[in-house]
């Protein structure tokens, strides 16, 4: 800040203030128009002194944004090389720094722990990511029509995403346990059969991480294309309204067609929130029964912090960092590339 | 109030030359206008003027000040966007002012100084608005209220009427040369406008693909095009450009240009103005011979009326489609192998398909180079 | 923000009207499956624990009582601790004010910077910046425990305002920027010939005219940093984890009677700032959030 307040400029005595005053004018009907209006600022700068101030000026800029960068570089790009580095070790509890080769990844591939939370994350992202995409999108067109109270309904619902799930996985909880949830619920009104015990069977448990994830997620898809279906160009709809299409026609022809590029950011948002789902699996099903329902990011949790396991936890963060590249990569070089052509 | 000088500014963006060269030089009080098509370059030099951008090579002087590298707000210079740019969460009144706030100026001083502006351009009721409260045309005032406010050596304006609807921007540029007329000030004014630079300039420069093709005063620009792209730019309906062979009959230099009357076209022999006007140059004898293209604007294909004005010679066209436009109906005549435009008077006004004659006033015709088409 | 229909007429027939009735029942019942764990909460936070193991899981309370709510807050027990959830609720405000304040400020500086005074490789930069936003913070976890622990932060509230600062630059930056990048640039040269330098042009000009998206970082990153689970679980020890990782420990702890009721308030609890903040801001929230991830 200090850079700004002071461009050295010498003394008041050389900045020579003009008050520009103007004869009377003869004719007192024009006397405002005729007057250069105004105060003028002669001043004798030295070019040097200038030019120092200018040039902070010119890279004040950069120097604004050097903290942040610099921390980027180091917490994002320095901690991804530190644990890349980790993973090619034999680290267990502490950390070592002898080069072990790929000897963790060839660990963590033969781990069936692994690969049961690899195969979920494929089971539970691709459900996950299909089901929201179809709810949202399904929410934003039925309140896309018009609808009375339509602010509260959105807020409705919205609110999973403002919510922690460490906070509404007590609810699911309670609502998915067979002793006390819906399938007392149902028993409870005669239907002594009735049998919903997912979340304690280990072949069914990944499937509430869906209910759940899919509950919190939907919300935030609906939103993004509600934006998208009102930024629709207004011509386009009376078209083909005009040409006689039904509002389905519409809709699935025309409307959804030019938001393409909505589905592209929900994809890759959601793909995202799947591959990082955390606390979703701590507060629901705590990767269990077993670790039935464990995905990448718990077992890395687990494997670093509570197994003693840093290298095998350093491959397996490496591996989900090679999912997300996979996804953001071709996604963020579009998106870059669109943007320089708007430029 | 100041003289500039632009002295051989080139502009290069990575190795994209935009400015190839730029010689202006303005005197105290002049009104230039940068007249050309988007992508000519006039708005980068603008940039460079304002020192909003760095230029390449040559110098730009200001009231005989190098002012290279010399920060926008030191040069003594004052701009109106475009878009006006006015500061939206500001009142017109910190608008119109902020200039002189960040020059440290004391308040009271400032306050008069954007009253008195606020009088001149008529917003004094406007002051504790916000721009958004604004119409288009208010929006315009309070951007050149803030340039005023400073008087500055020189005014700066990009395009500063191309967000007007068709009738303000009468009004606004009636408003902008009594401005001028009334301060005196030096301005630069970019614009692609044709009616704007016409009615506005003391001079103007006129830029195509980042080379100034003529610098003149309007009249001179309008009359003596120094080539064809400057004689195509300026007026409306543009020059018509006749393709022509020099040639001497019966000892008068003249030009041969092909004409269509009764369904045949043939040549016709234009004898040129005894006393060859100053305009088509002299040394046109050794053209003889040779392809020239006749510039002649609408307004000098007129009907042939009884006596003839010296410089005019009269032939005979076929009449294609009328277009009156109130004041004057345009014809196009079956002239110099396409269509020509003629204005003439409505009330002689030819009709369709008939062939009737024409006075040309060669007197004022432009013959150009058909290569290069640089005047003769 | 209108329907994209809103340039068609309306129908009133018969059929139509069924329609909209068929319209809003789906409507409601899809208000059902997003309110009804909320509405379990809520009504079992109130209930006493003899009316939880008789009534069932939607029913409301018939002698609501604030009990459970006292006893989360300031006497359940936490491993052997049972000072409540209050000293947890304390250690996120006192890591999520700071952790928004400074992320936000960062985020707008680097947004106008990257915007509106433009350096050679400001892409570059803002290109590698961006990438932060798509990191799993898993890659993080054993190189920023190791550089707390370095720092002398190890489990403290600071370390984690640090962490959430840093790994929150990359979304604050990216919706300034998106944000600056609609504003003309104009403006800005307007404002230098008018002789304003780069901190008056952005505390004069540009701030002021930032409260929209001044109003999307912040709920975004109070949201992100107050329901963070991940970095509290990892970093904070004992007496200054926050309240999601404290709520965690309360509702898994094994020993003793399971008090739902209990569990549920301290849910609500932990829940309450970011709901409370979403409810009255969220309308400005997603305008600005969806503008800007359109936008990418």
């Amino acid at each position: 800040m200090a850079t700004e307040e002071s461009p050295p400029r010498e003394g008041k005595g050389q900045e020579v203030m003009v008050q520009q005053t103007m004869p009377e004018p003869a004719a007192p009907a024009v006397p405002a128009l005729s007057t250069p209006p105004a105060v003028s600022t002669v001043r004798a700068v030295p070019d040097g002194d200038r030019r120092l101030a200018d040039s902070v000026q010119r890279h004040l800029s950069k120097l604004v944004v050097a903290p942040s960068f610099a921390a980027v570089l180091l917490f994002v790009y320095g901690f991804i090389l530190w644990t890349a580095y980790i993973s090619f070790t034999r680290s267990r509890m502490l950390p070592v720094y002898g080069f072990d080769g790929i000897d963790a990844y060839v660990r963590l591939w033969s781990m069936t722990r692994w690969n049961v939370a690899i195969g979920n994350l494929l089971l539970f992202g691709s459900l996950f990511i299909l089901i929201s995409l179809m709810l949202g999108i399904i929410l934003a067109v039925l309140l896309d029509q018009r609808v009375r109270a339509e602010g509260a309904l959105r807020t409705i619902y919205l609110y999973p995403m403002a919510l922690s799930f460490i906070v509404t996985g007590t609810a699911w909880k309670w609502i998915l346990n067979p002793d006390i949830g819906i399938q007392a619920f149902v028993r409870g009104l005669g239907f002594e059969t009735f049998r919903f015990d997912w979340i304690i069977n280990d072949q069914m448990a990944v499937y509430t991480l869906v209910i759940a994830g899919v509950w919190q997620a939907s919300g935030f898809v609906m939103a993004l294309f509600l934006a998208a279906l009102r930024g629709v160009d207004q011509e386009i709809v009376k078209a083909a309204y005009l040409d006689g299409a039904s509002l389905p026609r519409i809709y699935w022809g025309i409307v959804l067609p030019s938001i393409r590029p909505v589905f592209l950011s929900a994809i890759v948002i959601l793909a995202h929130l799947a591959i990082k789902s955390f606390d979703l699996v701590v507060a629901l099903t705590g990767g269990g029964p077993g670790y039935a329902s464990d995905l990448p990011a718990t077992f890395m949790y687990e494997m670093t912090f509570r197994r003693n396991q840093i290298a095998i936890g350093a491959a397996s963060a490496m591996m989900m960092l090679a999912t997300v590249m996979a996804v953001i990569v071709p996604y963020l070089y579009s998106e870059l590339r669109g943007g320089r052509r708007v430029q | 109030m100041a003289t500039l000088t632009i002295d051989r500014v080139r502009k290069r963006y990575h190795h994209q030359e935009v400015l190839k060269g730029i010689d202006l030089d303005l005197n105290d009080g002049e009104f230039l206008v940068l007249l050309g098509p988007s992508g000519c370059g006039k708005s980068t030099l603008l940039n460079l003027i304002a020192g909003l951008d760095e230029i390449t090579d040559g110098e730009i002087r200001i009231d005989g000040r190098v002012v290279n590298g010399v920060h926008p707000k030191d040069r003594d210079i004052a701009m109106v966007f475009q878009s006006y740019a006015l500061y939206p969460t500001m009142s017109v009144a910190r608008n119109i002012g902020f200039g002189l706030e960040m020059r440290k100026v004391p308040k009271a001083e400032r306050e008069a100084a954007v009253r008195k502006v606020a009088a001149l351009l008529q917003i004094e009721h406007l002051l504790e608005r916000k721009p958004a409260q604004l119409s288009g045309g208010q929006r315009q005032r309070v951007a050149m209220g803030r340039a005023l406010v400073r008087d500055p050596k020189v005014f700066l304006f990009d395009e500063p009427l191309s967000n007007l609807d068709a009738r303000l921007r009468i009004d606004m540029r009636t408003e902008i040369k009594k401005l001028h007329q009334r301060l005196g000030s030096t301005i630069v004014y970019v614009t692609h406008d044709q009616i704007e630079a016409m009615t506005l300039a003391t001079r103007i420069a006129i830029m195509k693909e980042g080379v100034v093709q003529q610098f003149a005063p309007p009249q001179e620009i309008y009359e003596r095009p120094a080539n064809m792209y400057v004689a195509g730019f300026v007026g409306s309906p543009p020059m018509n450009f006749l393709p022509a062979v020099v040639a001497v009959e019966k000892d008068r230099l003249g030009l041969f240009v092909k004409c269509e009357a009764h369904g045949a076209w043939s040549d016709v022999f234009l004898p040129l103005p005894p006393q060859v006007p100053v305009q088509l140059g002299n040394g046109l004898a050794e053209h003889v011979g040779r392809e020239v293209v006749l510039g002649l604007r609408p307004e000098h294909i007129t009907r042939a009326g009884s006596d003839l004005a010296s410089g005019q010679v009269v032939v005979e066209a076929s009449v294609g489609v009328l277009e009156p436009t109130g004041a004057d109906t345009l014809a196009y005549i079956g002239l110099g192998g396409q269509d020509t435009v003629a204005r003439v008077k409505p009330a002689d006004a030819p009709r369709t398909g008939e062939t009737a004659s024409f006075a040309l006033d060669l007197g004022s015709a432009s013959l150009f180079e058909p290569k290069s088409g640089a005047r003769i | 923000m209108s329907s994209s229909l809103s340039a068609l007429p309306r129908t009133h027939t018969p059929g139509a009207r069924a329609l909209r009735i068929g319209l809003y029942l789906m409507l409601a019942l899809f208000a059902l499956y997003y309110i009804t764990p909320l509405l379990v909460l809520v009504a079992t936070a109130f209930k006493t624990p003899d009316e939880i193991r008789t009534g069932s899981l939607l029913s409301l309370p018939l002698a609501p009582t604030l009990d459970a709510w006292r006893t989360a807050w300031n006497q359940a027990c936490i491993g052997a601790d049972c000072r409540g959830l209050a000293p947890y609720f304390w250690n996120s405000v006192a890591i999520a004010v700071p952790g928004v304040l400074l992320s936000t400020a960062l985020g707008a500086l680097n947004g106008f910077a990257l915007t509106k005074f433009r350096f050679r490789g400001a892409n570059v930069v803002f290109g590698l910046m961006l990438f932060g936003s798509f990191l799993p913070f898993q890659l993080v976890l054993l190189p920023m425990a190791q550089t707390l622990g370095f720092l002398g932060m190890a489990g403290t509230t600071q370390g984690l305002v640090l962490v959430h600062v840093v790994y929150g630059l990359a979304f604050t930056t990216l919706f300034f920027r998106n944000y600056y990048v609609s504003l003309p640039d104009e403006l800005v040269k307007a404002a230098i010939i008018d002789g304003a330098g780069f901190v008056q042009i952005f505390t004069r000009i540009i701030l002021p005219m930032s409260p929209p998206i001044i109003v999307v970082t912040v709920i975004w990153q109070f949201t992100q940093i107050w329901n963070d689970f991940l970095f509290g679980a990892s970093f904070a020890a004992g007496g200054a984890q926050p309240i999601t990782v404290a709520l965690n420990n309360l509702v898994n702890t094994t020993t003793g009677v399971k008090q739902y009721n209990v569990d549920m308030a301290g849910a609500l609890i932990a829940g309450l700032p970011t709901l409370i903040v979403y409810v009255l801001a969220g309308r400005y929230f997603i305008r600005g959030l969806t503008a800007g991830s359109v936008k990418g």
